[in-house]
C-alpha cells in the first residue's frame, strides 16, 4: 500500500469512527474479501466463514474507537479476526485436538532435503489447501496467521494464548503434519492411479 | 536457539537442525548465531539444500493460502445495508402479495368451491385431490393450509433463531427434518397385504382380506371382500366384490362392477362403472363410462377424453374433457370445460346449475329435465399448450413475475452462496441441461416408488413437494444467470470493463447487482413465454437448464461438505 492509499485509508477510518455510514460501507467493502478468505482458511466450513466474517465486522464497528491509528489497520483487523475465529473454534471444542499435547519438546531434526523436495514436487496449491484442511485446528490456525496474515511470533502467541517461545515449535509441528498430509495424498493418488491401470 | 550438532548422532550429524533453519529464514536468529549459521551453510551443501527446500515450502504455503480461487459470497460483498426506503422491496412484495391473493381468489378458491359442489368438500384442496382418506387417514384433519403454513412458519422462526449457533446448512437440514417429522408424525403404521402376480391375480368371492390390499398384475380380479383400501395396478382390473375403503388404481382398464364404500381414484385408460361407489370418483385418463346401473354417492371429478355418465350421481360433476355426454341423474352442480362437444340425453335429470364452456352449443335431447338453464360460454378450441396463460392479462403476468421475483429474493437471502454457485454452474450449459433432464425425470419416479413402498410414503410425498418447489426455483436461477449474461454483455459492448475486470465480475457479483440480474432475467423469460409455441418450449428449456445447475451445485456441496477450499 503506497502513501496516498494509506492516507486515503486513514481518512476513511477517521470518517467511519465518527459514524459516517458511507465511510463504514466503503471500509467494509475494502476488507470483506480478505477477511472472508482468512476465515475460510481458518475455519472448517464455508458457512462458518460467512457467519464469522459478518460477526467480525460487527465487532470491528463496535471497537473501531479503540483502534490505535499509529499501527497498521490491517494488522489490527486480522488480530480481531484471529481472536474471533479462535474463540469460535474453542466454543465448539474443535481446538481440543493437540491442546493437551506438550509443545515444550523442541524437535531438533535435520530432515532429508531431497525427500522434502520430492514431496513438494508437483504439489499444487489445491493439494496444499486440502492438506491444510486436514490439520488440527491449532496447527492450521498457526500457519494461517504466519503465512496469510504475516503476523509476528509475538502476535501469534497472543492470539493463540501460547508462550512466545513455543510459537516456533507449534509452527514446525504444523509443517510436519502438513507434510504427512501431503504424503498421504500422494500415496492415495498413486494407489488410485495404480487401480486405474 | 541455533543448534549445530557435532555429536555425530543420527541425521543431525554436523548439520543445522530444522528449527534453526526456519528461524534463520524468518530473520529471527540473533546476529551472532545468524552469522554462525551463515558460515556453516556456505560450506555445507546439505544444509543449503534444506534451507532452499524450507523456503520453497514457505512460498508454496503462502501462495496456497492467498490464492483467490473461490468467489466471495455476494451477500458479504454487498456490504452493510444503507438506511434508505427499500422501494424496490416494497413494490415487489406488494406485487407478490397481490399475485398470491389473485391466484387464491381467482383460481384456487373458485375451483375449491366447484369441488365442494361436486362432493369433495369438507377439507382443503391438497387433501381433496391427493390424499384425503385414501392414502393416509390423518391428512384430512392435519393438512389444512393454515396448519401447513403454521408448521412452515415455525420452521422459519426456528431457522432464524438457530442460525446464530449452528452452521447454516445444518440449520436448514434440522428445520427440514423437523417439518417433515411434524407432517409425518400422525402417520400410523398400518398393515397392508401385498401381492405381485406376473400374470393374473384373483381374490375369490368367498375370501375376505381384513387389511388394505395392494395388488399388481396383468389381470387383477377382486371377487371377494377387502375390508380396507384397495390399491390395484395392471392392464385389466376388475372389482366385482366389495371394498369397504377406497380404490386407488393405475393401468389400462378398470371396471367397478361391485361395491366400493369409499372413493375411487383412477389413473387409467378406460374406467367403466357398473356398480356402486359410496363417495367420490376421480378419473385422470382416456375414457369414462358410468352406465345406467351405476351409482355414485357423492361427486365426480374428471380430466379425461370422452365421458359418458348414464347412472345416478348424488352430488355434482366438475372437470375438463374432450367430449361429455350426460344421460342420468345428477344431484348437484355441473361445471364442464369441454374441448369438443357436450350432449344431454333424454334420460338426464340435472338438479343443480350447469356451467358449460366449449367450442360448440350443447345438444340437449327433448326428454331431458334440467332445473336450471345451461350457462353456456362459447370458447374457441385451443391447441396451444400454454393455455393456462391464454386468458391472462398483462397485469396478471406482472403479478406472476412479482411472485417469481420474491421467490428468488428469498432464495438469495437464505442461501446467497448457493445462489451464486448455481448461477456460475449454469455457465456449463451442456452438463446443466443433461443433468437437469436426468434429475427431472428420475426424481418423480423415485418419489412414486417411495410412495408405493408404503413405509416411505412420508418421504415420497415430501420429495414430491420439494421437487415441485425446486422446479419453480429452477426458473429463478436461470433468470439470474440470463440477466447476468446480458448485463455483462452490455458492459463489454459499452467498453466499460476490460477483460480482467469482466473475469473478476463473474466471480465477484454483489447481491444488489444479482437482484437486478434476477429481475431482468425474469422479465425476459415472461416476455419469451408470450411467444406462441416457441415460448413454451424455451421456458421448458430454461427450467431444465436451471434445474440441472441447481442439482450439480447441490451435489457438489454435499460431496465437498466441510472440506476447506
Amino acid at each position: 500500500m503506497n502513501a496516498s492509499e494509506q492516507q486515503k485509508l486513514a481518512d476513511l477510518i477517521a470518517r467511519a469512527r465518527t459514524g459516517n455510514l458511507e465511510a463504514w460501507g466503503d471500509l467494509y467493502r475494502e476488507f470483506a474479501a480478505p477477511i472472508f478468505r482468512f476465515c475460510r482458511r481458518s475455519l472448517p466450513a464455508r458457512e462458518d466463514a460467512e457467519d464469522a466474517t459478518t460477526e467480525i465486522f460487527m465487532k470491528v464497528r463496535e471497537k473501531l474507537g479503540q483502534y490505535d491509528s499509529s499501527r497498521p489497520f490491517q494488522a489490527w483487523l486480522y488480530k480481531v479476526a484471529a481472536n474471533h475465529c479462535w474463540d469460535m473454534l474453542r466454543r465448539r471444542r474443535i481446538r481440543q485436538d493437540l491442546e493437551t499435547e506438550g509443545v515444550e519438546e523442541m524437535p531438533l531434526e535435520h530432515p532429508d532435503p531431497s525427500q522434502l523436495d520430492q514431496l513438494l514436487e508437483q504439489r499444487s496449491s489445491q493439494d496444499m489447501r486440502e492438506a491444510l484442511a486436514k490439520l488440527p485446528s491449532r496447527s492450521r490456525m498457526a500457519l494461517v496467521l504466519r503465512y496469510y496474515t504475516e503476523m509476528s511470533y509475538d502476535e501469534i502467541a497472543e492470539s493463540l494464548g501460547l508462550r512466545r517461545n513455543f510459537v516456533g515449535v507449534v509452527l514446525l509441528r504444523a509443517r510436519h503434519q502438513l507434510r504427512e498430509a501431503l504424503a498421504g495424498q500422494a500415496n492415495s493418488q498413486g494407489a488410485a492411479a495404480g487401480r486405474g491401470q | 536457539m541455533s543448534h549445530i550438532d557435532n555429536s555425530g548422532r543420527g541425521r543431525n550429524e554436523g548439520h543445522v537442525d530444522e528449527m534453526s533453519c526456519l528461524q534463520y529464514l524468518e530473520g529471527l536468529l540473533e546476529r551472532p548465531r545468524a552469522l554462525e549459521f551463515s558460515a556453516h551453510t556456505e560450506q555445507c551443501s546439505d544444509c543449503r539444500a534444506l534451507l532452499r527446500a524450507l523456503e520453497r515450502e514457505s512460498k508454496l504455503l503462502s501462495f496456497a493460502l492467498r490464492e483467490q480461487e473461490e468467489p466471495v459470497p455476494a451477500r458479504l460483498l454487498a456490504g452493510p445495508a444503507r438506511e434508505r426506503t427499500p422501494w424496490g422491496w416494497i413494490v415487489s412484495f406488494g406485487l407478490a402479495a397481490s399475485g398470491a391473493y389473485w391466484v387464491w381468489t381467482s383460481i384456487i378458491d373458485p375451483w375449491q368451491a366447484q369441488l365442494a359442489q361436486a362432493g369433495f368438500g369438507g377439507s382443503d384442496l391438497l387433501s381433496t385431490l391427493f390424499i384425503q382418506s385414501a392414502l393416509w387417514k390423518g391428512w384430512d384433519t392435519m393438512w389444512t393450509m393454515v396448519q401447513a403454513l403454521a408448521v412452515i412458519s415455525l420452521g422459519l422462526v426456528g431457522f432464524l433463531l438457530l442460525r446464530r449457533t449452528l452452521r447454516r446448512w445444518n440449520t436448514i437440514a434440522l428445520m427440514m427434518t423437523v417439518i417433515v417429522a411434524a407432517l409425518a408424525l400422525p402417520l400410523g403404521v398400518s398393515a397392508i397385504e401385498c401381492h405381485k402376480a406376473n400374470t393374473n391375480y384373483t381374490l375369490p368371492a368367498d375370501q375376505e382380506v381384513k387389511d388394505d390390499l395392494l395388488v399388481s398384475g396383468q389381470t387383477v380380479r377382486i371377487d371377494g371382500t377387502v375390508d380396507g383400501d384397495l390399491f390395484i395396478f395392471g392392464q385389466n382390473l376388475t372389482v366385482n366384490g366389495h371394498v369397504t375403503g377406497d380404490v386407488i388404481s393405475g393401468g389400462s382398464m378398470l371396471a367397478i362392477n361391485g361395491t366400493v364404500d369409499g372413493n375411487v381414484r383412477a389413473f387409467v385408460g378406460v374406467l367403466n362403472i357398473h356398480g356402486k361407489v359410496g363417495k367420490n370418483v376421480m378419473e385422470f385418463g382416456g375414457t369414462m363410462l358410468a352406465d345406467s346401473q351405476s351409482e355414485i354417492g357423492w361427486g365426480v371429478i374428471l380430466y379425461t377424453g370422452d365421458v359418458t355418465l348414464e347412472g345416478r350421481i348424488g352430488r355434482g360433476i366438475t372437470g375438463r374433457m374432450g367430449h361429455a355426454s350426460l344421460d342420468g341423474f345428477v344431484g348437484g352442480d355441473v361445471s364442464f370445460k369441454v374441448n369438443d362437444s357436450f350432449d344431454v340425453g333424454p334420460h338426464a335429470q340435472l338438479l343443480g346449475k350447469v356451467q358449460y364452456t366449449g367450442p360448440n352449443q350443447p345438444a340437449v335431447a327433448a326428454g331431458a329435465k334440467l332445473i336450471n338453464p345451461i350457462d353456456v360460454n362459447i370458447e374457441a378450441k385451443t391447441s396451444n399448450p400454454d393455455y393456462i396463460f391464454s386468458g391472462m392479462s398483462l397485469w396478471h403476468k406482472l403479478l406472476f413475475w412479482g411472485a417469481a421475483f420474491i421467490f428468488g429474493l428469498v432464495l438469495l437471502f437464505i442461501a446467497p452462496g448457493f445462489f451464486d454457485e448455481t448461477i456460475q454452474t449454469a455457465d456449463r450449459f451442456g452438463v446443466s441441461l443433461g443433468v437437469g433432464a436426468l434429475v427431472m425425470i428420475a426424481t418423480p419416479v423415485l418419489a412414486c416408488i417411495a410412495c408405493f413402498t408404503v413405509v416411505g410414503l412420508g418421504v415420497g410425498i415430501s420429495t414430491a413437494l420439494l421437487y415441485l418447489i425446486a422446479l419453480y426455483g429452477s426458473k429463478v436461477f436461470f433468470a439470474a444467470w440470463l440477466g447476468r449474461g446480458i448485463f455483462n454483455w452490455g458492459r463489454s459492448k459499452a467498453g466499460n470493463a476490460g477483460p480482467s475486470e469482466q473475469q473478476s465480475f463473474r466471480t465477484v457479483t454483489a447481491s444488489g447487482a444479482m437482484v437486478g440480474h434476477l429481475a431482468l432475467g425474469l422479465v425476459i423469460i415472461y416476455a419469451i413465454r408470450m411467444v406462441p409455441y416457441v415460448g413454451f418450449w424455451l421456458a421448458i428449456l430454461a427450467v431444465v437448464w436451471g434445474f440441472g445447475a441447481m442439482s450439480i451445485t447441490l451435489f457438489n456441496r454435499m460431496r465437498h461438505g466441510a472440506v476447506a477450499i
